[in-house]
């Protein structure tokens, strides 16, 4: 009778945490997810990057009873992994193993959740990293990668989004050992967490669980707001000059007011999926500027945030928001100087296809805009996502983070919710919706290139030069003179450039 | 499938995966059934409990590896693009149309040894799948200026590539760690070569005639699919495929008789070192890569002496791992170190010696060999929870040996990797005159004896 009493009492103490339940007794593997609704923006003025500098030292330190060191010994034989993952408004935490060795790592679990070291030992080292990543790594090798990175610095300056998650060069070096621990005990809290679980689990080890999770911090975190952010005036254009880049790598994007918690959403998917599908050759803008010009490696558009989009072909969970923004991406497109190299008949050009490029993707946005989509290309648009849909969810832990980002967004099963949105969406909601979220007037655009393509390229934009294509001889011998006409159609197309400044790569993310 | 028959094979995982350590289970819990075709094309089916989903792919046993030729080098990766430039019946956009229809995930990549073409999706359109690739497969047909064009995306690749230092010390590494073996260049090839790759239209033709045939080729299926649906479908679609006889002869590299360097000198990012070993080529039946992975496991996982002294204790390093890739001809075994202070080079480089050679000397631990084997095992069984995963893991060993049961194979050897197997590999792979050294650092040399 005792312990029932003590089991319906801690229950009701924890009843103020979300439980994410997603049972699969066949399988031999656990998923555990720890999402604590304080991500980046939790950040103090100052402190840029200590949300994740706390998260890191957490999964790459001890508990109360064990070493880092300690730890890898005893998981080593299971092959248990861990990892965490900060996003502007979320911290989780992902435990993996399994079930025949459920009582050995549990312990580990959650000491490491409850009781971290949070030692001097493993903060100095965790912080190298993070110093590396903010001072080099973002900036040396992923040139794509950068000017995404910098797109949201420009697009959300001055609100507790603009930062990188990792921080920023001087932030970084300023975040102590005391501050990962007065962080810690504010927002790493037992009020502001939700808990996933997959996989055959027993109601005690998840009542146990429960239980053991009271041993977090009683603190109410106070979380910042997201930004609601202005939508810029005209397009304004930030280009980072970088000594020895190969191209001239684009983003660009505007405020978005709708997420996936509205219903407009799934209308607005299949236009983005038509206009530029992540990774696929369907979309509107792979068609014109990479298969039909081979300027690059790939163009497409984006409704939301999507994480590490050079490495994943599906968007992975675990990165809810609510600020939101429409993006497009251009991959890295051929700058004047390699260009001149590899074709003499290109000598005397002064810039590369940037200019091209970004006129092409926007006046392709703009055709859609102005014209909407056809009957047939969203009867395919639509097909196409309600299967694709389901791949997100292939693994249990992909199931669990998205079930997990619902609640974010106060849905119950987003994928499930999205299939029934998709298949009452008709045309006309696609197009309104076209008309009502898209524009190319007003946004910002950043391009990672090279020192010298900088300049000329900045003076084109400003002053909306004529911009055409640079085609090698062997590939403009063999074009249809439809494309001919739509490329002098889009050399002077004119793009409300209100502003363009050039910074050095090594001002940025200061 | 059938419901019951998946509810068997569920309750048969449960029981292999608990029993992790006992020898005698194969590692992949799932039944690989195998058919092949009169035309040499294997066919392989791997029913996993998926509802509606299954995954589509085919392996090409053709890579970089087979660049023989001068001046076609990064050949198979842009001819992997070119296999979606359409057909007579299924042009270009009338490809992407039903492919789009089908709602897939489909995608194709190159790497050494093979190229592999894969499709994710509703299952319910299997057989449009099938229908789909055999006929590029068996008539592709893309005109000439479509081919210059799709150069363009491969020099995009190439340029986004290109911002990453590892990527251009990496290349900088295999054409100097290999003097004959087309292992040399990277299988995106040379970058002159890459900027010629319109002007080779004639040997695209040439290339496709070669290697995409039957024999080179392996359907896997893995999902909510039975066999019988899948070999009757390959038989359907791919049975008039013909095949070839075209047989790439392949350098063979002749030993390493010193140490080699080389150095990218570049400070915008951490400095960094890889050493890299020769090594055998991927065999399931010779312990030496069995072997080799058990040796890199313990010299370099997390919990590591190696790990814990340069890493943990005394920081000097912000990364240490190291691994051999699995390849049809011997290739490298790679250790990787990247740095916090660049000063710390050598006295990095001795430590991995010296722990090479404490190995060489005394051996392993029984304790942390038998931990090890563990590791392996059960990263594995971690590993395998989609369609996706189980369907790459055995594409894997597909264009390693043209055989899929090679991934019990290995798990098996593991088992039989012994402290002398070990000492045996270290002598043998782990040797001076093997190896090349590759640094970064902002220094106008790397500096490493």
């Amino acid at each position: 009778m005792k312990t029932l009493i003590i089991s319906i009492l801690l229950t009701g103490i924890i009843m103020a945490q979300e439980i994410v339940e997603l049972k699969q007794p066949n399988s031999a593997k656990l998923v555990v997810k720890f999402m604590f609704k304080n991500g980046s923006i939790s950040d103090p003025q100052g402190k840029e990057g200590l949300t994740y500098t706390t998260s890191q030292l957490i999964t790459q330190g001890g508990t109360g009873e064990l070493t880092f060191g300690d730890i890898q010994d005893k998981i080593y034989p299971m092959a248990a992994s861990y990892y965490s993952s900060v996003d502007k408004e979320v911290a989780i935490f992902t435990f993996q193993f399994h079930k025949d060795w459920m009582d050995e790592f549990y312990p580990i679990m959650i000491g490491l959740i409850t009781n971290p070291s949070l030692s001097q030992s493993d903060f100095d080292r965790v912080k190298v990293n993070q110093q590396a990543y903010v001072d080099q790594v973002i900036r040396a090798s992923s040139d794509e990668e950068y000017s995404k990175k910098a797109l949201e610095d420009f697009l959300f300056r001055g609100t507790n989004y603009q930062h990188m998650i990792e921080g920023k060069s001087a932030s970084v070096s300023g975040i102590t050992l005391d501050d990962v621990k007065a962080h810690y005990k504010k927002y790493f809290t037992r009020n502001n967490l939700m808990v996933g679980i997959a996989g055959n689990y027993s109601e005690d080890f998840l009542n146990k669980l429960k239980s053991d999770l009271n041993k977090l911090p009683d603190t109410i975190p106070t979380v910042p707001i997201p930004p609601v952010v202005k939508s810029p005036n005209g397009i304004e254009v930030e280009i980072i000059a970088k000594e020895g880049a190969f191209g001239s790598a684009i983003f660009t994007g505007y405020p978005l007011s709708i997420t996936r918690a509205d219903d407009d959403f799934a209308a607005l998917m299949v236009a983005n999926s038509y206009l530029g599908e992540h990774r696929k050759s369907y979309g509107k803008l792979y068609q014109m500027i990479r298969e039909q010009r081979s300027m690059n490696y790939g163009d497409y558009s984006y409704i939301e945030w999507y994480n590490n989009g050079g490495g994943n072909m599906l968007p992975p969970s675990g990165v809810p928001r609510h600020s939101n923004y429409f993006a497009l991406w251009i991959r890295p497109v051929q700058i004047a100087k390699q260009l001149k190299a590899q074709y003499e008949e290109l000598s005397d050009i002064n810039i590369g296809h940037a200019h091209f490029a970004l006129r092409m993707a926007l006046r392709e946005m703009d055709k859609m805009i102005k014209n909407g989509i056809s009957q047939e290309d969203f009867e395919a648009t639509r097909a196409f996502l309600q299967s694709y849909i389901k791949l997100y969810i292939k693994s249990p832990d992909e199931q669990l983070g998205y079930l997990m980002d619902s609640k974010m967004y106060g849905r119950e099963n987003y994928i499930q919710e999205l299939g029934e949105l998709l298949s009452k969406v008709t045309l006309d909601d696609v197009n309104s919706a076209i008309k009502k979220y898209m524009q190319i007037e007003n946004m910002k655009i950043t391009i990672v290139t090279d020192v010298s393509e900088a300049e000329p390229l900045a003076k084109s934009l400003k002053e909306n030069l004529t911009s055409p294509m640079s085609y090698s001889n062997i590939v403009k011998a063999g074009l249809s003179e439809e494309i001919l006409n739509e490329d002098a159609a889009t050399e002077n197309f004119k793009l409300n450039v209100k502003n363009v400044t050039i910074v050095d790569s090594k001002d940025t993310f200061k | 499938m059938c419901r019951k028959k998946l509810m068997l094979t569920i309750g048969l995982m449960s029981i292999m995966l608990t029993n992790l350590n006992a020898s005698d289970d194969k590692i992949l819990p799932y039944p690989i059934y195998q058919h092949k075709l009169d035309n040499g094309l294997n066919v392989v089916t791997v029913p996993f409990d998926s509802p509606g989903l299954a995954a589509f792919y085919i392996v090409v046993r053709v890579g970089s590896r087979n660049e023989v030729e001068d001046g076609v080098t990064g050949f198979a990766h842009f001819f992997e693009h070119m296999m979606f430039r359409g057909t007579d019946k299924y042009p270009r956009e009338e490809y992407n149309k039903v492919l789009k229809m089908t709602g897939a995930g489909a995608n194709a990549n190159t790497s050494l040894d093979r190229t592999i073409y894969h499709m994710t999706g509703n299952v319910d359109y299997l057989e449009k799948m099938f229908e789909l690739e055999s006929d590029r497969f068996m008539n592709l047909k893309y005109p000439e200026h479509d081919f210059k064009v799709e150069a363009g995306a491969v020099k995009g690749e190439y340029t986004k590539n290109f911002a990453n230092p590892y990527q251009r010390l990496y290349e900088s590494l295999l054409n100097t760690a290999f003097d004959v073996h087309t292992y040399k260049h990277t299988t995106m090839g040379f970058f002159e070569d890459i900027v010629d790759m319109p002007n080779q239209y004639e040997y695209s033709i040439e290339f496709f005639n070669r290697y995409y045939r039957p024999e080179y080729s392996t359907i896997v299926v893995v999902g909510d699919v039975n066999k019988e649906k899948v070999n009757s479908l390959a038989e359907k679609y791919f049975g008039n495929w013909e095949t070839g006889n075209y047989s790439a002869e392949i350098p063979v590299e002749p030993p390493q008789k010193e140490k080699r360097s080389v150095h990218l000198q570049d400070g915008s990012i951490p400095p960094y070192m890889s050493m890299n070993y020769k090594g055998p080529a991927f065999s399931d039946t010779k312990i030496d890569m069995p072997a080799i992975d058990v040796m890199n496991t313990i010299l370099f996982s997390q919990n590591s002496k190696l790990y814990k002294k340069l890493v943990v204790e005394e920081q000097k390093l912000r990364f240490l791992g190291g691994g051999a890739m699995d390849s049809r001809d011997p290739y490298l075994i790679n250790i990787q170190a990247s740095f916090i202070n660049k000063d710390d080079f050598q006295y990095v480089r001795d430590e991995i010696t010296k722990a090479i050679n404490e190995i060489k000397h005394n051996g392993v631990d029984p304790k942390v060999l038998e931990e090890t084997k563990s590791n392996l095992k059960y990263s594995y069984a971690m590993g395998i929870d989609n369609p996706d995963a189980i369907a790459n893991s055995v594409s894997h060993y597909i264009y390693l040996t043209g055989d899929p049961e090679s991934l019990n194979r290995l798990y098996t050897m593991y088992d039989k990797v012994t402290d002398e197997a070990i000492k045996m590999i270290a002598d043998k792979y782990y040797i001076e005159s093997g190896l090349t050294i590759a640094t970064i650092s902002a220094d106008e040399k790397g500096g490493v004896e």
